[in-house]
């Protein structure tokens, strides 16, 4: 990829819009390569290269706010979208609390982030081809596996450049790799979806092809013969992906726009006691190699780390600029939501945790979207093993979970000493008291 | 799907740029009829693109030894209007333009994008694309020639994209107000006017030129009621391949505002629902959604070309009871999911899947159905230029039956009736899920109280058995369906119905 003075098209833009009648101006743009493979009983089913862009703009007029975004670059429609947005943020209301953050100074280092791996771009199409047809052959090789889906290798390179009229003026550049595969397993009318995929911002942190397959075998074979059990409340063990998934609906509801809104049950709820004193959730922007990492947000924020729930005291939320203001406080640098929010890791093993459930539920997969900011409610479809007497027993599929996302949090009785950052939202193991179990 | 857990590098630098809507102000040659809709010479009058230059690219493509190739040219508009907290918040006007080109070799795809339409650029997309192929060109360009539809779907009389900002501005500020005044315990409101115009012409190896313009609306509230420390949140769309017109024949923005709050109100006074597998009842309001979910998805061909769908080997087969027929219809006039010409240039045609409890049909794409020996059926869909098209539903419908709704609440004793979603999911091996926003408890042959964070779960196979009566109220919800990452403007409709048994999840 070429530099093509993008830093220099976006300041040109911001400049056109205050010589057009704006009060404020942001511009940022987008520049990436994208490369995938998808392979199918060992042969490439589709192959995707392309560079592509885009343009965002935030224009606003003594408090009026409009937007635009386009994928088409010639000066004339970028010049159209420019004035067009100051004619439209005319007949928008005022708002006091609208406009740019106040200009902060970047201080981070952008080359200790290591956030971009040059490894990724010279890496050869026909070795991307071979770990997507290596993780799917081995999978295939198991006798246990009655299909897949395919399996897929991916690479992002790209650029990200933002400019506004309080002088800011940015842009770095970063890099991503991922493989994957999904599998079926099971009797008759009885199947179950299965897989593993990781990624990474380097070529070097990228699991291997062997690993990415025993982890999808093991994900889905253990499924295999799962049944509805009796409804009933028990203790449940989230597998470290379900933390996440939970910790997903968290950042929902500690998302600035939805505490302002008060379509957060967290809303006015900062220095309480929210969770069980185990409980520390942490986003960090900052945070070396990792999958959320980067300089500044789409704001042009300098991301940072911010401590949301320490020992089950609500402590921030996560907030952009305008959300920040509403609520009387500072934005965290979270324009385009958590950066690398994780629940910290506790002392137990994964083990010691499913040793100390008599009779429960080991979650390991869920289907639905019955998640709900405004009560903290929770109720899914879900898969799992079921626990007796601290060992995994049998599969169980085709049951519903729910609770509530309060309870949830005070409930965490113990959590695992097992973290990885390889998702930009992440999570150990971790023990909830109860929730409730439905099936038959 | 399987893996979407997993959050990537792009959608967290995109965000800022995913937004949507017009002003009216922008395409004034379109709308001013200057360029008909339909036009093949769109992309020649306003990029340049010749359609001597459109050959060459294909011909680039199949340089390679390709067997077909394709050009997918596309330029969208859209614009939104968001109103919350009695102001008028955010408006924005957002621009897609681009070309897709895909090479085909057997089932294998060769797929590259560029926003650039320069000559050079497309034909290096074009070489990158050729790549799937190894080896020389075998196959020569048929000569295009211009094709039309002779389907007429949208309601072009009064296009969103010629209405003024203001006049949009104040049809949101109806819907909101409606929303407020409703029940002096709404305590927040969000409305929003989403409107787009997207033009697309589609030329291929084998000589076909085709183009569409595709306008799209849809307005949006929500709603959230309190009392007693107690808060939730109703919703209501309304919208279709419509313009300004919608509003005065089919819905008032008032009428979406007033059901949104409706329904936050009315689960103020809901109870948790009762788990277990009972006796459920699916209203019509909604419950299309689960049709499009548990049938729909398991029909597309090329889960059962690929043998991953759980009715792959089930064609020409009783897959459900004899008082079940289910189709896909792209071509009902002004339906959020219709359109004159699929994303591969097939005009589409209603689709029999499910005759009688047989499994009659597979929703087909240009690729599917030529390895699986069968006619395309023009739902072959993308969402834009980036991304290759793969078979969609359009709008999916369960036919009526002969029950009345009263004799199938009557014939519940205790049990559970759904009325509206937040959405639902399902797996290639046929298990899925729906989030129940609001239902009933049914009692005694009657509905009582309003029952919330209800889940249902079951597998299609199951559940297409378990359908007992039908009745003959069809209703359609207007959704955004996901799949393979790509999202589709469908609906689904179904009468209410009721399914002899189904888990229900729920606290307990
Ligand atoms: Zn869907």
């Amino acid at each position: 990829m070429k530099d093509q003075n993008l830093l220099q098209l976006a300041e040109e833009l911001v400049g056109f819009g205050k010589k057009n009648g704006a009060s404020q101006v942001e511009v940022s743009i987008n520049q990436g390569t994208n490369f995938s493979v998808d392979i199918l009983q060992g042969e490439i089913e589709k192959l995707t290269e392309a560079v592509s862009k885009g343009l965002g703009l935030r224009i606003f007029v003594e408090g009026k706010v409009a937007r635009a975004s386009s994928s088409d670059f010639s000066k004339d429609t970028l010049q159209k979208l420019v004035t067009n947005a100051i004619l439209r943020a005319k007949l928008s209301s005022a708002d006091p609390l609208a406009g740019l953050p106040e200009k902060e100074p970047l201080t981070v280092d952008v080359t200790a982030l290591k956030i971009y791996d040059p490894a990724i771009l010279e890496m050869a199409p026909e070795k991307k081809i071979r770990a997507a047809k290596k993780t799917e052959a081995i999978c295939l090789a198991d006798h246990r596996v009655k299909k897949t889906f395919g399996s897929t290798f991916s690479t992002y390179i790209g650029e990200r450049y933002l400019s506004n009229s309080n002088g800011f003026s940015g842009s770095f550049k970063r890099t991503s790799c991922s493989c994957g595969v999904s599998l079926q397993a099971g009797e008759e009318s009885n199947l179950f979806d299965e897989g593993w995929y990781d990624s990474s911002v380097n070529l070097e942190g990228l699991e291997s092809a062997e690993t990415i397959a025993k982890k999808a075998i093991h994900r889905v074979t253990r499924l295999i013969g799962g049944k509805k059990v009796e409804s009933q409340n028990v203790p449940v063990v989230f597998e470290p992906p379900m933390t996440a998934e939970i910790l997903g609906f968290f950042s929902t509801c500690v998302g600035g726009n939805n505490v302002y809104l008060k379509q957060s049950f967290l809303a006015g709820k900062i220095g309480e006691k929210i969770g069980n004193e185990l409980v520390t959730i942490i986003d960090d922007g900052l945070k070396a190699g990792a999958p959320g990492t980067e300089p500044f947000d789409g704001e042009g924020v300098p991301l940072r780390r911010t401590v949301v729930m320490e020992n089950g005291i609500l402590r921030n939320y996560l907030l952009d600029t305008y959300a920040a203001r509403k609520l009387s406080m500072k934005s965290t640098g979270n324009s385009g939501g958590p950066n690398n929010l994780y629940l910290s890791a506790g002392s137990s093993t994964p083990e010691q945790i499913i040793k100390s459930v008599d009779k429960g539920l080991f979650l390991t997969g869920t289907i639905g979207f019955g998640q709900v900011p405004t009560t903290g409610d929770i109720s899914r479809g879900a898969f799992g093993i079921w626990i007796e007497k601290g060992e995994l027993t049998y599969p169980v599929a085709e049951i519903t979970i729910s609770g509530n996302l309060a309870q949830l949090l005070q409930g965490i009785q113990m959590v695992g000493n097992d973290l990885q950052f390889k998702d930009s939202i992440t999570g150990p193991t971790i023990k909830v008291a109860e929730m409730t179990v439905g099936g038959k | 799907m399987v893996d979407n857990r997993r959050r990537d590098f792009l959608r967290k630098s995109s965000v800022g740029l995913v937004a949507t809507l017009t002003s009216g102000l922008w395409f004034d040659m379109l709308a001013k009829g200057i360029v008909p809709p339909h036009s093949t010479t769109f992309f020649e009058e306003r990029f340049g693109v010749s359609r001597e230059d459109m050959k060459k690219i294909l011909e680039t493509a199949l340089s390679k030894g390709g067997e077909f190739s394709e050009l997918f040219f596309e330029y969208r508009i859209n614009n939104s209007v968001q109103m919350e907290e009695d102001l008028i918040k955010d408006s924005s006007e957002n621009i897609t333009l681009g070309v897709g080109i895909r090479v085909l070799k057997g089932a294998q795809t060769g797929y590259g994008y560029t926003d650039d339409l320069s000559f050079e650029k497309m034909k290096q997309t074009a070489l990158t694309a050729a790549a799937i192929a190894a080896g020389n060109s075998k196959v020569s360009i048929a000569d295009l020639t211009q094709k039309t539809s002779g389907l007429k779907v949208y309601d072009l009389n009064l296009p969103m994209n010629e209405v003024k900002l203001d006049s949009k501005v104040d049809l949101v500020k109806q819907a909101y107000m409606a929303a407020q005044a409703y029940d002096k315990r709404i305590t927040k409101v969000q409305a929003s006017l989403v409107d787009e115009l997207q033009y697309v012409t589609i030329v291929n190896s084998e000589g076909l030129f085709i183009a569409d313009a595709r306008p799209q609306m849809r307005m949006f509230v929500s709603s959230t009621a309190e009392e007693n420390n107690i808060r939730n949140t109703g919703f209501k769309s309304a919208g279709g391949r419509v313009g300004l017109n919608f509003f005065i024949t089919t819905e008032t923005p008032q009428s979406i505002g007033k059901k949104a709050s409706e329904e936050a109100i009315t689960l103020l006074a809901a109870v948790n629902p009762v788990a277990g597998e009972q006796p459920v009842v699916l209203g019509s309001r909604q419950s299309g959604v689960m049709i499009h979910e548990a049938v729909g998805h398991s029909l597309e061909a090329d889960g059962n070309r690929k043998k991953t769908s759980i009715m792959w080997d089930k064609f020409g087969t009783q897959v459900a009871n004899p008082i079940v027929t289910i189709y896909d219809d792209p071509t009902i006039p002004f339906y959020r999911g219709s359109y004159n010409v699929d994303d591969e240039g097939t005009i589409p045609q209603k689709k029999m899947l499910i005759e009688n409890g047989k499994l009659v049909g597979y929703l087909q794409d240009r690729l599917s159905a030529k390895l699986m020996n069968m006619e395309p059926d023009g739902h072959g869909r993308r969402q834009t230029y980036k991304n290759n098209p793969i078979p969609r539903m359009a709008n999916t419908v369960l036919a009526p039956g002969n029950a009345s709704v009263e004799e199938i609440i009557r014939s519940v004793k205790k049990g559970f009736y759904a009325e509206t979603y937040q959405g639902g999911q399902v797996s290639d091996s046929g298990k899925f899920t729906f989030s129940v926003n609001m239902g009933y408890l049914i009692e005694d042959g009657k509905i009582t109280r309003p029952v919330k964070n209800a889940t249902l779960i079951g597998t299609n196979v199951q559940i297409l058995n378990e359908i007992e009566l039908i009745a003959h109220d069809t209703a359609f919800f207007l959704g955004t369906c996901g799949k393979d990452g790509q999202s589709a403007a469908v609906t689904a409709g179904t009468p209410t119905l009721k399914l002899r048994q189904m888990t229900v999840g729920g606290r307990k």
